[in-house]
This record gives C-alpha cells, sequence and structure tokens, in this order.
C-alpha cells in the first residue's frame, strides 16, 4: 500500500511566535521550526498500517527549505522517503491553496491512503484534509481515533461530542488523526542516522503543475487586514465569602451567561 | 582541525533530547524523592537503541563508541535529570557492554553482548572496599584457583545498581597486593551472575542511606565462598588491571559527561532566576555579583567540554586517555559544582527550598569531586604522572 503522509512544520509552540509587519504573513525564520504534533500521530499511524499491512510510507511537506528538518525527523521514526514540495511562490498560502498544492502534488506522486494530522499547531484551521479530499474525489474520513485496514476497505471510529462513529469507506482516501490514536514513537539511533540516506524529492510549483496564480499570498480568499497582542488580562472579580460565596459565585456566572 | 561532532553523535543528541523532552526536571525529581528507577526513561532508551550504542553491530548494537555514550550521557544529565541519570545509563551501556566489547571473549560476547544492547540484562561494577578506595590496588577481596572454578571471598562497598544487575563485574587480586610486582599484577576481573550467587547465599548485599543519587541504590556486598567458573574470567588472569584502566577511564569520561549536563542544567535554572527575579526595582542578574560567577561557569562548562569530547575521542582510536580522562573529570565535576553553587547564591533563600531544584542540583554536584574518583586523587595524578613531581604516598 501506498501511504503519504502530510506533514507540516510549525514554529515551537514554547518559543515566542510572530507575525511579519510586511505581509502579516507568520514570521517562519523567527521561530524554531517544529513537526506539528498531531503529524507525528499521522507518521506513527502510516507506520503501523505499514508493518501490518506491507507498503511505503512517503512524507509530503510544504514548506520553506528549514522545513527539511522536520522531513528528517518523520523519515527518522521510519517513513521510506519524503516529497518536499518547496517554492517561493507558494509563501502566504492559504487554506484553499495549500490544499490545491498538495493535492496536485498527490495526484502527481500517487497513493493509496493519504494521513493527516486533524488540526497544525500555527493556523488551526482543521480543514485541510476535508478539502484535499474533496479536491482528489476521495472519501474523507476525518477525526479518526482508531484506523482499519482490510484489503481496500477502510474503517475509522470518529470522534464525536458524545463518543465516536464508525465510518467506512474504500481506498483511495484521505483520513485525519487525533492524537487518542497511538503514541508516536521517538526516532532510534539507526532511525536517525538512516534517515540522512532516505530520498527526499524537491519539487518547485512547476514540477508540481501548480498554477502560479492559484497559490501564494496574491491568491489568497483571507486577508488578514490588522493584527495586535492580546490584551494583558483585565484584574478578576474578588468574591469575598460572608456566608453567601456560592450565591455570589452563581450571580456572577449567570451574569456573564455561564449558567 | 574540526571540531564539529561527528553525525552519530549529533544522531545521539537529537534522539536522547527527543525522548527527554517528554521527561522534564519535574519527572526526574520525583524519581529522586520516591528513590526509584527511571522506569518510562530506560524503557525508551532500551526500544531506540540507545543502550546498546557502544555494542558492536555483530552483536545487535549500534557499533559507535565512548563519544557516543559520552554525549548521551551529557544530554540525558543536561534534560534536567543532573545526576539522576548517571548511573542508569553508565552501568550498563557503559561498564558491562563497553568493557566486554573490547576486553570479553568470544563466548562472553555472545551470550551476553546482544542482551546488553537491548537493555535485557543490566550489570554492575564492584572494585571498591571499605578498606580501598582511592587506593584501589590494595583491594583485599581474593579468588583463589580450585580446579575449573575460583573461590571468591571479600567485601565491597558503594557498589551501585547490584538490585538490577544480572551481572557484576568484580574486581579481586589472585595474588595479595603484598605478593604483587609490580603491584598492579595479579588483579583479575570476573563476571558474576548476580542472582544465581545470591540464590547460592554466596552473594548478598545491603543498601547504604544516601544523600543523593536515589535513582539507583548503592550497596555493601559481602562475598563468601563464591564460586565462579574459570571462563567468566574477563581478560587475562592476574591481567585485570588492563581491563581495570579500560573501565576506569571510560568512567571518569562518562561520569565528567553527566557532570557536564549537570552543569548545564543548574546554569540553566541560575540564568533564569537571574533574569525573573527582581530586587531594588531591577534584575538581579544585572548585578555583576550575580552574573559573573553564571558567566565563569559558562566558559568552565565550554572548556570541560572540550576536554572530555578529547578524551573519549582518544579512547576511541585507542590511544592513551589518561591525562585527558582525569583533566576532563576534573574540570567537568569542578564546573559542575560551581554552576550548582553559583546557581544556589542566584536563588536566594529559594534555594534552600525543596520547592526548587537548586538543592537537588547541588547535591548532584557534590558527589562528582568524590566519585567515582576524587579530585585530589585526579590533581596526584596529574602532579606525579604529568608533571614528575614527587609521591606524597
Ligand atoms: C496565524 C495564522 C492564521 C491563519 N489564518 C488563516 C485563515 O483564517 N484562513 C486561511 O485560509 N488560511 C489561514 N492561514 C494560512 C495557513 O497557514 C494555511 O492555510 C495552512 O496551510 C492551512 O493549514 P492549517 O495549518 O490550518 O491546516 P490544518 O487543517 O489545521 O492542518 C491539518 C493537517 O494538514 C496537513 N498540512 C497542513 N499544512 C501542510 C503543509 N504545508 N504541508 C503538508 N501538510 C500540511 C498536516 O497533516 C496537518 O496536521 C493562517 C496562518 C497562520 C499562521
Ligand atoms: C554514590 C556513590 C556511588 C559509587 N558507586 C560505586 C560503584 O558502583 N562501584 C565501585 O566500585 N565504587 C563505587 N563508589 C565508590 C567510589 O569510587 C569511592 O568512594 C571513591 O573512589 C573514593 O574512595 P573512598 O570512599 O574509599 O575514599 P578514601 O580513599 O577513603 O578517601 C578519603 C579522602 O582522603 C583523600 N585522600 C586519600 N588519599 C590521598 C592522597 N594520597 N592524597 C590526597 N588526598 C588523599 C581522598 O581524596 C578523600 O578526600 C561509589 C561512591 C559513591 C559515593
Amino acid at each position: 500500500m501506498n501511504i503519504v503522509v502530510c506533514v507540516k512544520q510549525v514554529p515551537d509552540t514554547a518559543t515566542e511566535r510572530k507575525l511579519r509587519s510586511d505581509d502579516k504573513t507568520l514570521d517562519r525564520d523567527a521561530a524554531d521550526g517544529v513537526i506539528n504534533e498531531l503529524c507525528e500521530y499521522a507518521v506513527e499511524e502510516a507506520l503501523k498500517i505499514k508493518e501490518a499491512h506491507g507498503g511505503e510510507v512517503t512524507v509530503l511537506t510544504m514548506g520553506p527549505s528549514k522545513a527539511t528538518d522536520t522531513i528528517r525527523k518523520a523519515l527518522a521514526m521510519g517513513a521510506d522517503k519524503a516529497v518536499h514540495l518547496v517554492d517561493d511562490a507558494l509563501h502566504g498560502s492559504d487554506a484553499l491553496s495549500t490544499s490545491y498544492a498538495l493535492a496536485q502534488t498527490l495526484k502527481k506522486i500517487g497513493f493509496d491512503l493519504v494521513i493527516l494530522g486533524s488540526e497544525s499547531t500555527d493556523a488551526r484551521t482543521g480543514v485541510l484534509a476535508a478539502m484535499l479530499a474533496e479536491r482528489l474525489g476521495t472519501p474523507q474520513l476525518t477525526l479518526a481515533r482508531k484506523v482499519d485496514i482490510d484489503g481496500s476497505a477502510v474503517t475509522i471510529e470518529r470522534v464525536t461530542d458524545y463518543g465516536y462513529d464508525k465510518v467506512e469507506a474504500s481506498l483511495p482516501a484521505v483520513v485525519s488523526v487525533v492524537e487518542k490514536i497511538n503514541e508516536p514513537r521517538y526516532p532510534s539511533f539507526k532511525g536517525i542516522m538512516a534517515a540522512k540516506k532516505k530520498p527526499v524529492e524537491t519539487l518547485g510549483i512547476a514540477d508540481a503543475e501548480i498554477a502560479a496564480d492559484q497559490v501564494g499570498l496574491a491568491s489568497a480568499w483571507s486577508e488578514v487586514v490588522e493584527f495586535a497582542a492580546a490584551p494583558p488580562r483585565a484584574a478578576g472579580t474578588v468574591v469575598k465569602d460572608e456566608g453567601d460565596g456560592g450565591a455570589k459565585a452563581a450571580e456572577f456566572l449567570a451574569s456573564k451567561k455561564f449558567i | 582541525m574540526d571540531f564539529s561532532l561527528p553525525e552519530s553523535a549529533q544522531a545521539v543528541q537529537r534522539g536522547i533530547a527527543g525522548i527527554c523532552s517528554r521527561y522534564g526536571m519535574d519527572y526526574w525529581e520525583r524519581c529522586e524523592t520516591e528513590k526509584r528507577w527511571p522506569e518510562e526513561v530506560w524503557a525508551e532508551l532500551a526500544k531506540g537503541g540507545w543502550l546498546g550504542l557502544a555494542v558492536p553491530e555483530e552483536y545487535g548494537g549500534a557499533g559507535q563508541g565512548l563519544l557516543e555514550l559520552a554525549v548521551a550521557t551529557e544530554t540525558l544529565s543536561a534534560s534536567g535529570s543532573a545526576g539522576g541519570s548517571a548511573f542508569t545509563y553508565v552501568l550498563t551501556p557503559g561498564f558491562g557492554a563497553m568493557t566486554l566489547a573490547r576486553h570479553g571473549t568470544a563466548a562472553q560476547k555472545a551470550e551476553l553482548l546482544p542482551k546488553l544492547a537491548t537493555g535485557e540484562i543490566e550489570t554492575c561494577f564492584a572494585l571498591t572496599e571499605p578498606d580501598a578506595g582511592s587506593n584501589s590496588l590494595a583491594i583485599s577481596t581474593f579468588a583463589r584457583q580450585d580446579g575449573g572454578e575460583f573461590v571468591v571471598n571479600g567485601q565491597k562497598i558503594w557498589i551501585t545498581g547490584v538490585q538490577r544487575a544480572t551481572w557484576m563485574l568484580l574486581v579481586t587480586r589472585t595474588i595479595p597486593a603484598a605478593e604483587a610486582r609490580p603491584r598492579a599484577n595479579g588483579m583479575t576481573v570476573f563476571l558474576v551472575n548476580v542472582p544465581e550467587a545470591v540464590a547460592a547465599g554466596q552473594l548478598s548485599y545491603r543498601p547504604i542511606s544516601k544523600m543523593g543519587a536515589n535513582t539507583t541504590p548503592s550497596n555493601m556486598v559481602f562475598i563468601d565462598e563464591l564460586r565462579v567458573p574459570a571462563e567468566n574470567v574477563v581478560g587475562e588472569l592476574h591481567g585485570g588491571a588492563v581491563v581495570l584502566w579500560d573501565i576506569l577511564n571510560p568512567e571518569r569520561i562518562l561520569l565528567g559527561a553527566s557532570a557536564l549536563g549537570g552543569a548545564e542544567v543548574a546554569l540553566r535554572v541560575g540564568v533564569n532566576y537571574a533574569k525573573e527575579r527582581e530586587v531594588f526595582g531591577r534584575p538581579i542578574g544585572s548585578n555583576q555579583a550575580i552574573a559573573f560567577p553564571l558567566a565563569q561557569v559558562k566558559a568552565k562548562i565550554e572548556l570541560a567540554r572540550l576536554m572530555l569530547y578529547k578524551a573519549a575521542w582518544a579512547f576511541d582510536n585507542r590511544l592513551p586517555c589518561g591525562t585527558e580522562a582525569n583533566i576532563a573529570k576534573l574540570t567537568a565535576s569542578q564546573a559542575a559544582w560551581e554552576a550548582a553553587d553559583a546557581a544556589f547564591q542566584t536563588h536566594g533563600g529559594m534555594a534552600y527550598s525543596l520547592e526548587y531544584p537548586v538543592a537537588r542540583l547541588l547535591t548532584d554536584a557534590r558527589i562528582g569531586k568524590i566519585a567515582p574518583v576524587t579530585e585530589e586523587l585526579l590533581l596526584n595524578y596529574l602532579a606525579t604522572q604529568v608533571l614528575g613531581l614527587p609521591r606524597s604516598f
């Protein structure tokens, strides 16, 4: 089975993250790039499926050249090879154009199963799996906490507010995973050493037949008009308990429409 | 000259740091207070092949050397464990695996190395005796030959990790110290199966209540008519000193690496507090009295690291490394102690509160000036062996 895992490099949540003042996009140079946490779960799931059913795991990343660190991390976990989509023209792409660029690349490299994280820690739109499935014309199985493959059928347990839904589809398909699904492995010594020698194919937009006028900041459907630092937190309301603390707390919550 | 770490050592840094990122200072703090082995980290180290770094590839290891082990030890300690991970990591991948890889017989290697590489079995190292610590050639634990076996009697102290060890590297005399010419002659190292010896009533141990490093207990060990087959000799009969030096030099380098990691943690903790804590309306770190000791420590850490890597490189290339190992151990332990002391002073009264990690860092750092070799003995070595000064003893 040919499994492709979409892996995003995101700024480390432990460091200060900034937007650029010139074009109001994320300042990716200012922060350390790390693998998006849910993408580690996606890689782990792909490796498990490969271990059980055979096949090959390819990492697909769209991102600046420094995203190679993230690609190596995924390869060190055990993925077989990678495709790195990198082009200045992609800078500032929104979710729509990102899904278009990834879909074009996926059509070119081929796949039976595409696995994504359900959300990134930087933009957090959580829409890419759905958009990708639509563009590829495949079933979408999102928010999976469990994935089973049986022949050409894929079944997931999709997390819902009340429990889970069992969703079944046929391959090829797009799956997104949540953190309940597994425990991502740490790269081993051999994995890290081997990752250096695994093939990483670098594609530009022309290579993936991506139209320049459908990606990048200029063609984004949404625009960041203004941004500002979150205001410092105002001092809270102190409720002094003089025997009526419970009532006062309830009153406060009711005034804020919490209860 | 190329000072960059080889890719293998960089891979070690990255891999170990990856594991440690999920186990912070709090985790090690808990292990220390609960006096428990860091099972979770150990399991991850085993799974990732990090315990078999120095085991040759033909025996299922990664085929690396002391440099990679030292970087692993340093990275573990620097992640927040400080001294907590020192013995955890050094006993098996260091004492056991490295020693057997270099000095084990074909049969010993084939039987033990694959299991040491995966962490299936563990080892400990028994040299020190109540009457022979710094003067290790004066040990009196004696092994007398009896047909195809040796019969050992004696007592050891401070032996760390006996509880988990399947095999003990036991250092004995097969010629009494008083009769040995030269004095280093007549030492023999044995592999002793600990559970079997305990079951046979030939070996027993009792933990010592100690001030720190409680993730791994240290013990008094009593050896009574212990029978060891002759094929369990490591190296040559009477020629154990050769093996011993290949344990002691790596031990100094590895525990030096742990000290270095501990120094890094203490420096980080001290610097953070110096930036945050405001007294007289400004961060205390803006006072040079606070800043300079931290800056000094930074300089000493970097110097010690250079010597440490050089020593490990020399060992891996089978060059003489005694001087380098001793200087590395001396300076790294001093850096650790000074870092902990500077962090302590920087924390003011809070340093004394067990809510902060500084007290543990200070305790951990203190041991480096004593074990596995005291600062005085390191200086003795430099004075007599390197500078050619007359001996005082
Ligand atoms: C602060 C901020 C706000 C933004 N707001 C918007 C907005 O409101 N609307 C908008 O359209 N765009 C927005 N963007 C742009 C956004 O970065 C891109 O649209 C992005 O590619 C969409 O993905 P996501 O990270 O939100 O995807 P999600 O759907 O949250 O990510 C899910 C999964 O998709 C995969 N994936 C995502 N990106 C990549 C990639 N580059 N390469 C490979 N796999 C990937 C990963 O598997 C990931 O786990 C914003 C960006 C930032 C930094
Ligand atoms: C936590 C811990 C774990 C240990 N783990 C192990 C282990 O696993 N296996 C093992 O075999 N051992 C272990 N040891 C023992 C350790 O190696 C010894 O404690 C160390 O070598 C010092 O020996 P000693 O305690 O006998 O001190 P002594 O030799 O009694 O020294 C006492 C003091 O006298 C000084 N001194 C002695 N001679 C001279 C001299 N000529 N000139 C100047 N000063 C001198 C010393 O420097 C020291 O300050 C451990 C010790 C500790 C504390």
